[in-house]
């Protein structure tokens, strides 16, 4: 009986809390695709020239447009916790219960056993799971006497795609300022608005980092600086800067696809290619190193809007590429992590404050003018 | 029954949801694509905030996350580190644990490895506020019936 999902082939490590943080340097961790050179439905091209994107268009980006088994399981609702659980242990990716049963009228064939103490499961199974023998382990597991009835079906990936898709409305950030999806005409034209599509990548405005960002952002800028958005997802805080007045943007990320989103969106709000240039950052898995073709001691606004660990280990090499004097602003960190993003930055950084929404807190501050950062 | 509970919670539930992910890796992909878009659910506020919050343990660690999915598609999760079972089988470099546990040792491992193990366990929200040696003690009860013994320094 393996525990699939647990246990693979680790090597015996020591298992001290001091590694934790330091372990396999991902730097920027929002999704990996394995297939850089695909396109997927909703950014359709790179190219600058006119936008069409249709959400129902084909997709081949394997990583994500990758097919699954969803089932439909009748379990007796005595033992649903255990059964779930053994469930997860046996291959299933997810377990989910509708806690609103007299409103699950989807499904014919559970509607007569709903009368009886049952409860419908809908579990999804990556597609070469063996459903069948899963669920009579996790069944046997618990001592049930007999296998659940289930229900297999292909999952559709275009349902959750799409379902994404339409949470996404134009968002009120600050008086006249706007983020509005491609699909959406803007509430209010003569606002400062930016049209985004944001694919698979990070950055709707939707989200409170987002909205700290975009608020330093509009504070900061007053024209002609040039600003670098490291981890720039769909491009959002770039786009933003410009539309705010900065004389050119820069954005780097790992992700190829928020490339791709990124330059989409650039192009759906009319901004040409010299004044937004967007790289490609080496994820650890390139032998190059850290080779980004930017200058350091360029930029006058930097901001990150990462994780807490990739913003830890980076700060060196996001610190280096803003000039003296230069604002920097790192978000993505929860109030409980500020401590630790202070300290490690306070060598560099003055006049920092910090500002927040909800667990989520937005840290600036200026760069120290003579000194060298020799950590 | 669906009324009552209404009248109980703050927000009429639709769903609750239990997957695995690992640790700084929540994607927009299956699993956590499809099992959350069905409820409509914010993908990418999910992955940002499980990313954020399980940014302490090690990367690709197999967190158990339980998502509250509530009718008005906002959710709450609740993210617990993996059982104490697979951190002892992997401190002691194992698949799997003995097959006749009391009778027969598969490996061992050191108290120094239990206390790690706690320190860790001690971060979740279930055992905050479980003292340190009773998080021990249950530890050293489940390498035993896995057949893993406990001895005080290795070599």
């Amino acid at each position: 009986m393996l525990a699939r999902n647990f246990i693979k082939h680790f090597p015996c490590k020591n298992l001290s809390r001091h590694h934790i943080l330091r372990d396999s340097v991902r730097p920027l961790i929002f999704f990996t695709s394995s297939t850089p050179q695909s396109s997927f439905s909703i950014s359709a091209s790179l190219s600058t020239s006119s936008s069409s994107s249709s959400s129902s268009s084909c997709f081949t980006d394997e990583s994500f447009a990758a097919p699954y088994l969803s089932v439909r399981i009748n379990c007796p609702k005595h033992v649903l916790d255990p059964f779930s659980d053994a469930l997860l242990c046996f291959g299933a990716s997810s377990v989910a219960v509708d806690e609103d049963i007299e409103e699950d009228n989807e499904d014919a064939a559970s509607g007569s056993s709903l009368a009886s103490k049952e409860i419908c499961i809908e579990s999804i199974f990556p597609v070469h799971e063996e459903v069948k023998m899963c669920i009579s382990q996790a069944a046997n597991s618990i001592g049930l006497k007999e296998i659940p009835k289930f229900k297999v079906e292909m999952g559709d990936e275009q349902d959750w795609i799409t379902k994404n898709q339409d949470l996404f409305q134009p968002v009120e950030i600050a008086d006249r300022l706007w983020i509005v999806p491609e699909w959406t005409s803007p509430p209010v034209p003569e606002a400062v608005n930016i049209i985004l599509n944001p694919g698979f990548a990070f950055g709707t405005g939707e989200h409170p980092t987002t909205k700290l960002c975009l608020l330093l952002l509009q504070s900061l800028i007053k024209g002609g600086e040039a600003f670098l958005d490291y981890g720039t997802g769909s491009g959002i805080l770039a786009i933003a800067a410009l539309k705010f007045g900065a004389a050119s943007s820069v954005g780097v990320d790992i992700d190829p696809l928020a490339i791709k989103s990124a330059s989409h969106n650039a192009a759906l709000n009319n901004i040409p290619l010299e004044k937004l240039e967007l790289h490609l950052a080496p994820s650890e898995n390139s032998s190059s190193g850290r080779e980004t073709p930017l200058q350091k001691e360029q930029f006058d606004v930097v901001i990150a809007n990462i994780l807490l660990n990739p913003v830890m280990e980076l700060a060196d090499h996001i610190i280096s590429f803003a000039k003296p004097g230069a604002t920097i602003g790192i978000s993505g960190i929860l109030s409980e992590q500020l401590p630790n993003v202070k300290e490690r930055y306070s060598p560099f950084l003055e006049n920092i404050s910090i500002a927040t929404i909800g667990d989520w807190v937005c840290m600036s501050g200026t760069k120290k003018g003579e000194f060298i950062d020799n950590c | 029954m669906a009324a009552a509970k209404e009248i109980l919670l703050r927000r009429p539930v639709a769903a609750t949801i239990r997957l695995t992910v690992p640790a700084g890796g929540a994607r927009p992909a299956p699993p956590v694509g499809p099992a959350l878009g069905q409820y409509r659910l914010n993908l990418m506020a999910f992955c940002k905030d499980f990313n954020a919050r399980t940014q302490k343990y090690k990367p690709d660690t197999p967190m158990a996350v339980t998502i509250t999915a509530f009718k008005d598609n906002s959710f709450e999760f609740t993210v617990k580190s993996p059982s104490v079972s697979w951190y002892v089988k992997k401190a002691a470099g194992v698949d799997k644990g003995s097959t006749r546990p009391g009778h027969l040792t598969v490996t061992t491992l050191s108290v120094r490895h239990v206390y790690e193990i706690a320190k860790v366990k001690q971060t979740d929200p279930f055992c905050q506020y479980m003292p340190l040696e009773s998080i021990c003690k249950s530890i050293i009860g489940t390498a035993n019936s896995m057949g893993i013994k406990i001895v005080q320094g290795l070599e």
